[in-house]
Parts: C-alpha cells; sequence; structure tokens
C-alpha cells in the first residue's frame, strides 16, 4: 500500500480534529453538570430572596457557598483518581467573590437592584472569557444570560427578582443540557 | 515502520481510534452515539467498521444497562492504542521524508 504525503497529511489532520472534539466534549460534558447544578442554586436563591427578601437578602452568599460546595465535588468525582483536589477552580471562585465584593461593597456601594445584576454578570463575564479557551458554548451561555440579565434590570420593574430567578435558574439548567449533549 | 496498519488505515476506523484513545485508559469509553457523531458515520457503517477494530483487539465493547437501557461502551485497549500510535508514527514519517 502505497500513501502519498498529501494523503497522509489529511489523514493527521482528520486524526487531529478528531481528539480536539473529543477534549471539548470532555470539558463541555464535565461542565454541564456544574452548570446546571448552578441552575438549580440560582432558582432556589433568588425565589428565596423574592419570598424573604430581608432574611435572604443579605444571606445569599450562604446558598453560593453550597453551589461552590457542590461545584468541587462534582470536579473531584468527575477526575481521574490520580488528580488532586481542585484548587484552581476553588482559587477561581475565591478570586470572583472577592473582586465582586470590592466593587460592589467597599468601593461600588450598590444598592439591591443593582447587586442583583452586578453578581451573576460578573460570574457570566468569567463565561464569556473562558469561551475564547474551552469553547464557544461558555461564550453564547455568558453572552446570552448577560442580555437577559441586563433587559430584566431595565425593563422587569419590580418582577427583577423572578426574572433573575427564571433567566438566571433556568437559563443556566437548558445550556447545562444543551452543553451535555454538543 | 514502513508499512501502515491495514486495519486502522480505513478512514472511519481511523476517526474510532483517533476518538477512543484521546481519552485516557482509565476513563470511560465513548458510546455508539457519540462515536457516531464524531466520526461521521452512519449506525450500519459505525457497527461494521467497530466490529472490525474488536475482532483485531484493538477496540474493548462493553455492554450493560443503564437506568434499564442497554448501554454499548466502546474502549481502545492496550494494543489498539500501540498500533494506533505506530500508525500515527508511519503517516509522520511520510510527511517528514518529503
Amino acid at each position: 500500500m502505497t500513501i502519498r504525503s498529501d494523503e497522509a497529511a489529511a489523514m493527521l489532520a482528520d486524526v487531529e480534529t478528531v481528539v480536539a472534539r473529543v477534549k471539548q466534549s470532555r470539558i463541555y460534558r464535565s461542565a454541564a453538570l456544574c452548570i446546571i447544578l448552578w441552575g438549580v442554586v440560582d432558582l432556589v436563591r433568588d425565589i428565596l430572596i423574592a419570598v424573604g427578601p430581608r432574611w435572604f437578602g443579605p444571606r445569599w452568599f450562604l446558598i453560593d457557598l453550597i453551589g461552590v460546595a457542590g461545584t468541587l465535588a462534582l470536579l473531584r468525582n468527575g477526575a481521574s483518581p490520580a488528580s488532586r483536589f481542585p484548587f484552581r477552580i476553588l482559587a477561581a471562585f475565591a478570586l470572583f467573590y472577592a473582586f465582586g465584593w470590592i466593587w460592589s461593597d467597599l468601593l461600588g456601594q450598590l444598592g439591591p437592584r443593582e447587586e442583583m445584576a452586578f453578581w451573576p454578570t460578573l460570574f457570566l463575564f468569567g463565561y464569556a472569557l473562558a469561551g475564547l479557551w474551552f469553547g464557544a458554548a461558555f461564550s453564547v451561555i455568558g453572552l446570552v444570560l448577560t442580555a437577559l440579565i441586563l433587559a430584566g434590570y431595565f425593563w422587569s420593574g419590580e418582577a427583577f427578582v423572578l426574572w433573575q430567578a427564571f433567566v438566571t435558574g433556568f437559563g443556566f439548567m437548558l445550556c447545562g443540557l444543551w452543553m451535555r449533549r454538543a | 515502520m514502513d508499512e501502515p496498519d491495514d486495519v486502522i488505515h480505513q478512514p472511519v476506523r481511523l476517526r474510532v481510534m483517533a476518538a477512543l484513545t484521546a481519552l485516557g485508559s482509565d476513563e470511560e469509553g465513548l458510546d455508539f452515539a457519540r462515536l457516531k457523531s464524531l466520526t461521521g458515520a452512519t449506525d450500519g457503517n459505525l457497527g461494521a467498521h467497530l466490529d472490525h477494530l474488536a475482532r483485531a483487539g484493538y477496540v474493548e465493547v462493553t455492554k450493560a444497562f443503564v437506568a434499564k437501557r442497554p448501554r454499548t461502551t466502546m474502549k481502545a485497549s492496550a494494543k489498539g492504542r500501540a498500533a494506533f500510535a505506530r500508525h500515527v508514527a508511519f503517516l509522520r514519517s511520510i510527511i517528514a521524508r518529503t
């Protein structure tokens, strides 16, 4: 059997395309469960804030901690036995929350409505950036949900908390299911 | 190595082996639907090529029930991984010679 150089190059290009798709699919699948988890966390948190704004409003962070712990557990379970605890993810969460606290409370002193828009869009900005390295689906999620949150901020009036619950809750869940199939 | 691997050389089988060897040996394999989407093959075509690879000992096929549904999972065997690596090295050597 004789194989020409251009045929060999085409076969290797084919191999690289398939390998890249498998790697991206693996990233999407491990991220999908975390995204679905955050959909549930956001939905529950925002509904609780809508029901009991005085108690849950200032304590939303406690519900987010459940999401952080769940994310770490999911990533740890999906990793190979030899791999270590996902310290980078934990550090990323810590950096996002620290940055958000500096600008929402320490320097910015945002109102409740602005805070409700600021926090998810901060994390969605991270999604939009992650998409540049890990696959366009992350950028699509980041940009589409940010646009919906801004639309709710300007036009949903008193229903903004429920709008947030719907957009981030069901939005993340649907995006996670979409990524699982990608 | 001066000869291509006749089993892997066929385009669909090359894509199947590329997909399966992209996963670590300790990772879960790929199911039929996922492999079909990655290789762009039809059901019958992919099934025939998987049989060919399995007969050569390059692919391990596991059939199980998940949530009461049958699920077929494919993994590259150690023999298959070695053969694929040799075939890719052969293709690279052709390019390097020109």
